[in-house]
């Protein structure tokens, strides 16, 4: 018998097998309380605006910004490429396809962060994933990437570099006319950088 | 469970020493099937060998077999695996651009290294150009950045696509590389080429 | 002449039995699949650095790569992955007796167009193996093996081009 005829007697069947058999599919689709607390305690789901204003300026296809405020203060300003669903809206089904999905990296903020953390909360008790919240909204990206303040002269290099990157970015994405309004009920909080430790695909390719 | 990696259980640097012994493994089937011969390699465009053939097809399925099983028993998570993401138009042109390359040097880039390694020189010459080739792309990269940016379309699969279960598309796959296999054999016959 | 060959070369489908489960262990080991082009692209990269600093610090692609590769060359696990393929290689062909310094070529050309070709073909592969983001280990075989769709389309397209473009190559080998 050639070696073609063996190895199809072999893998055929195993693929009959794996064909007849339901994925396992170990993950929750809900998230209990107690699950949804350890997130939120992790705070995985913050991405700085630093990390934002660097895809935005990358081009980087995979991200999404969602701006939950309403229409008329989307009107007047988003950030560049943002679409609007205003956060009553969120769990409307035309944007189930939005929020629940596997291709992009949804970005949600509105002028703090209250607003953006309680539409996560809602999208990941539900089990999706993929949702991410901008730390400090909208006010903090104006303080930081629109105008960036200058750093003490004792700062160490890290603070700087981070300035330029900001200067730079600030240049790129039309620095200072941003009226900022503070509607939403918490005050951006000053946020340190998060350690994003998460269980994160490993980066691959050739 | 796996990936071991991203479960913490080796360590990076112990990823780093195990990524060259699968590299060593790698290299080894790669040499012993006949890889590191060009003769070899672009046979099969001309059906006097089809080695390429038999040995990709038949390492994709094994590979995809051996990861849905273990993802059934529950020994790898594979929503941690790394799914290749699909830019659809930058896949065309590259795939394209990498075919006519195929086809006038005879290696891809991993069989090249392969070659290398037991003294062939023209492999090296490959290697060269694929230098040339990556700093011509990074050199000039604003020029088709738009380009390698298009039409993404995240981290499909090919059965949510077609949208059928991942283990019926893997049935149909292994069925569709034997009836290659069955082609390929019938070629191989009828287009005999002598050794050089 | 073909007993010969299977003699010396593994039954391709065993070879490709093997193969798959070299490409199962890194998944399993690392969750992601095997490649090529991204070792000589660090390398690359680093070269870059060594050859002309200035001009990696000013240019913005060489530092978003930095930035998502750190550690550089020797972190990378490709590098590593390519120098465990150098050896392997080594090993099977000197097993083999296979070990020569050698250009191969099609007796009806001369060695010196087959280097040529060589180098134009590894141009080729070299740019497309970057703007299709993976070459045929990379993307096309190990993307099929988590059933990929740019897996597949790469795949496709490698090999659907290849296949086109056979009949005006045929003089470098038939």
């Amino acid at each position: 018998m050639n070696m073609r005829l063996k190895l199809a007697a072999a893998l055929i069947p195993l693929g009959i097998i794996i064909a007849a058999v339901p994925e396992n599919t170990t993950k929750p689709f809900r998230l209990t309380a107690t699950q949804l607390l350890d997130e939120v305690k992790e705070g995985a789901q913050f991405i700085t605006t630093d990390q934002v204003a660097r895809m935005v300026i990358e081009k980087d296809p995979s991200l999404r910004l969602i701006d939950l405020r309403t229409k008329d203060e989307y009107d007047k300003y988003h950030l560049p490429g943002a679409l609007n669903i205003p956060i009553s809206e969120i769990l409307s089904a035309e944007n189930e396809d939005i929020i629940h999905q596997g291709t992009y990296m949804n970005v949600f903020y509105s002028n703090g962060t209250t607003m953006a953390n309680e539409a996560w909360m809602l999208t990941r008790q539900l089990g999706y994933v993929n949702n991410y919240v901008m730390q400090g909204g909208l006010n903090y990206w104006a303080e930081t990437i629109l105008s960036p303040e200058k750093p003490a002269e004792t700062s160490p290099d890290d603070e700087f570099a981070r300035y330029d990157f900001r200067k730079a970015a600030s240049g790129a994405l039309g620095g200072g006319s941003l009226e900022v309004k503070t509607d939403d009920a918490a005050a951006a909080p000053v946020p340190a950088v998060q350690s994003r430790k998460q269980k994160k695909r490993v980066a691959g390719g050739c | 469970m796996g990936p071991l990696i991203v479960y913490e259980q080796i360590s990076s640097q112990t990823n780093l020493l195990l990524a060259l012994v699968i590299g060593v493994g790698f290299g080894f089937v790669l040499e012993s099937s006949g890889f590191s011969s060009s003769r070899k390699l672009a046979g099969m465009f001309y059906g006097y060998d089809t080695t390429v053939l038999k040995v990709f097809f038949t390492a994709a399925i094994t590979a995809m077999l051996g990861l849905l099983f273990f993802s059934l028993f529950g020994w790898i998570d594979l929503s941690l695996v790394y799914v290749n993401p699909t830019y659809l138009w930058s896949a065309i042109v590259g795939g394209a651009v990498m075919g006519a390359g195929f086809i006038m040097g005879g290696f891809c880039p991993g069989t090249a290294f392969c070659a290398v390694s037991i003294g062939k020189l023209d492999a090296l010459a490959f290697i060269g150009g694929l230098v040339i080739g990556i700093l011509i792309f990074t050199e000039g990269y604003p020029l088709w950045e738009n380009l390698y940016k298009s039409s993404y379309l995240g981290e499909p699969t090919m059965n949510s696509l077609i949208g059928i279960s991942r283990g019926v598309f893997g049935l149909l796959l292994i069925l569709a590389a034997f009836g290659m296999f069955f082609v390929g054999e019938w070629a191989e016959k009828k287009f005999p080429r002598d050794e050089y | 002449m073909h007993t010969d060959r299977s003699r010396k070369y593994l039954n391709p489908y065993i070879g490709g039995v093997l193969l798959g489960l070299v490409l199962l262990a890194a998944n399993f080991v690392s969750g992601r699949g095997l490649g090529a082009s991204g070792a000589v692209k660090s390398a690359v990269v680093s070269g870059m650095e060594v050859v002309a600093p200035s001009h990696v610090a000013a240019t913005e692609y060489y530092q978003n790569y930095n930035a998502s590769h750190p550690g550089g060359l020797f972190k990378n696990w490709l590098v590593w992955e390519m120098i465990g393929v150098l050896v392997g290689g080594l090993i099977s062909g000197a097993i083999a007796g296979r070990l020569k310094f050698k250009v191969e070529h099609n007796p009806k050309i001369t060695s010196k167009t087959r280097v040529l070709f060589a180098v134009l073909g590894g141009i080729f592969f070299g740019f497309g193996s970057q703007l299709g983001r993976g070459c045929t280990s990379g993307s096309a075989l190990s993307g099929m093996a988590v059933l990929s769709v740019g897996g597949f389309v790469s795949m496709a397209f490698i090999f659907g081009t290849a296949f086109a473009l056979a009949y005006f190559a045929r003089k470098l080998w038939l």
